[in-house]
């Protein structure tokens, strides 16, 4: 029950703040994953690993992939280094990214 | 009034104080208890308490890049029943969480459900009625009660990170969510120590926050020992299910026990020396979790649960009567967040 107007009117405050977000847009889509290399970058949770290589699995079974390249980002709570992100994205063609605790 | 600081901050009339108060539940921003109606005289009193301008920039949380001014602070501060006086500290408490090494994103994001512990050290903890003694974790404490959850509020309306629909994933949380704030219990520390603050490089009669990723803490009742050694053993037993690669672990020591180190002339480093020493086994005996506990003394080529001596933060805490102290893991136990240690600027 919303309590009933006990005085006189009166301004407060919005304790939020709007941040605003980066955002790069998503990646191109590719037509298909035939011959693709795909990356698996693991973000260090346990799960992570048998989550992207069933996904994976699925993929290489529908289509003629290049090959898997596996990383770890090392730390789930943080963000890759840009160094690490650009030396991945050397590597591959299209990323799978999974948290699996 | 002069001088009024120029607030920026979105505002909505309410027709009363109850209506106020039911409208920031409404809108997702309380914490689940009542606030106080932020109102921009209210606000404008609490940064200037604290010679803060609405802009000033207090902290950048360092994943998000999330802005932190003082005015939305000060908002918050208010909202959790701060007085004025309290800003200070809030202000360093907000630097300090925002320290890159501290890693805020990841502790209040993070399924382990970590708490922020503010402990403060210095003369502002008397000058503000910073509870340290008689159930010093308890309720009933203003300063404690609402500095601590002027931070809570800050995490959850300015950063976004809250339980019902943001980011905090949590599988069980703890209370300390809520507020968790207590000032080092300074007149209890044996002879030979030096305060927190000091330990951490500040001088003894500046005061500071320093802020821990604190998870669930153990309690434990040790009535029986009257050595350095004996309490130690009961510390020890709840350390060893931690597991290996402790960073950082707090040793919440009440009076009583303090006052035995004090007697047998234990400094601080000693303490951290001598479980760094003893809580060890094989390293084949060790598991991630679960582990049981029992103390092997540490044969040769036995590896310790903590990663150094330093990995053990003693602090002085609570009232002068029992025998009860804690342990306060810190999230990821201290290998991904770092206590950080702000001075508190003074008014002067």
């Amino acid at each position: 029950m919303a309590p009933e107007n006990n005085g006189t009117s009166f301004r407060v405050l919005d304790p939020t703040a709007t941040q605003s977000i980066a955002t790069d847009g998503m990646a191109e889509r590719p037509e298909s994953l035939a011959g693709m290399r795909v990356g698996l970058l693991r973000n260090d949770k346990l799960n992570s690993e048998p989550l992207l290589d069933a996904i994976y699995d699925v993929l290489a079974e529908r289509f003629d992939l290049s090959s898997a390249y596996r990383v770890n980002k090392g730390d789930a709570s943080r963000p890759a280094e840009p160094e690490f992100l650009s030396d991945f994205s050397n590597e591959v063609d299209v990323a799978l990214l999974a948290n699996g605790d | 009034m002069t001088n009024v600081p120029r607030l920026t901050s979105n505002s909505i009339e309410v027709p009363g104080a109850l209506q106020a108060i039911e409208t920031y539940f409404e809108k997702g921003w309380s914490d689940g208890l009542p606030v106080v109606p932020p109102t921009p005289e209210a606000v404008s009193a609490t940064l200037e308490a604290a010679n803060l301008s609405p802009d000033a920039i207090l902290g950048i949380e360092p994943v998000k890049g999330a802005v932190i001014t003082a005015e939305k602070a000060a908002i918050n501060a208010v909202m959790a029943g701060c007085k004025p006086e309290y800003m200070r500290v809030v202000a360093a408490a907000v630097d300090a969480i925002t320290a890159p090494e501290f890693n805020l994103h990841g502790i209040t994001v993070s399924t382990m459900g970590a708490a922020i512990l503010l402990v403060i050290n210095g003369p502002i903890a008397k000058e503000l009625e910073i509870n340290s003694g008689v159930s010093a974790f308890g309720p009933g404490h203003r300063a404690n009660a609402t500095i601590g959850r002027a931070i809570r509020l800050i995490v959850m309306n300015v950063l976004g990170t809250r339980s019902d629909e943001g980011l905090d994933k949590a599988t069980l949380g703890h209370p300390g969510k809520y507020s968790w704030c207590i000032a080092e219990n300074e007149r209890g520390l044996p002879d030979n120590w030096e305060p927190m603050h000091v330990t951490r490089g500040l001088g003894e009669s500046e005061s500071s926050v320093t802020v821990f990723s604190g998870l669930s803490g153990a309690q434990f009742g040790d009535h029986a020992s009257n050595t350095p050694e004996g309490i130690l053993y009961s510390f020890a037993e709840r350390i060893y299910p931690l597991g290996l690669g402790v960073h950082e672990v707090i040793l919440v020591i009440c009076p009583e026990h303090a006052a035995h180190f004090d007697e047998a002339g234990w400094t601080k480093q000693q303490i951290g020396q001598y479980l760094f020493d003893t809580i060890r086994k094989p390293e084949s005996e060790w598991v991630p979790n679960g582990l049981p506990s029992g103390i092997k003394n540490g044969g040769e080529g036995d590896v310790s649960s903590l990663q150094s001596p330093e990995s053990v933060i003693p602090i002085v805490v609570g009232g002068d009567g029992g025998a009860w102290s804690a342990v306060i893991p810190t999230w990821s136990l201290g290998s991904r967040s770092k206590a950080v240690t702000r001075k508190i600027k003074s008014n002067g």
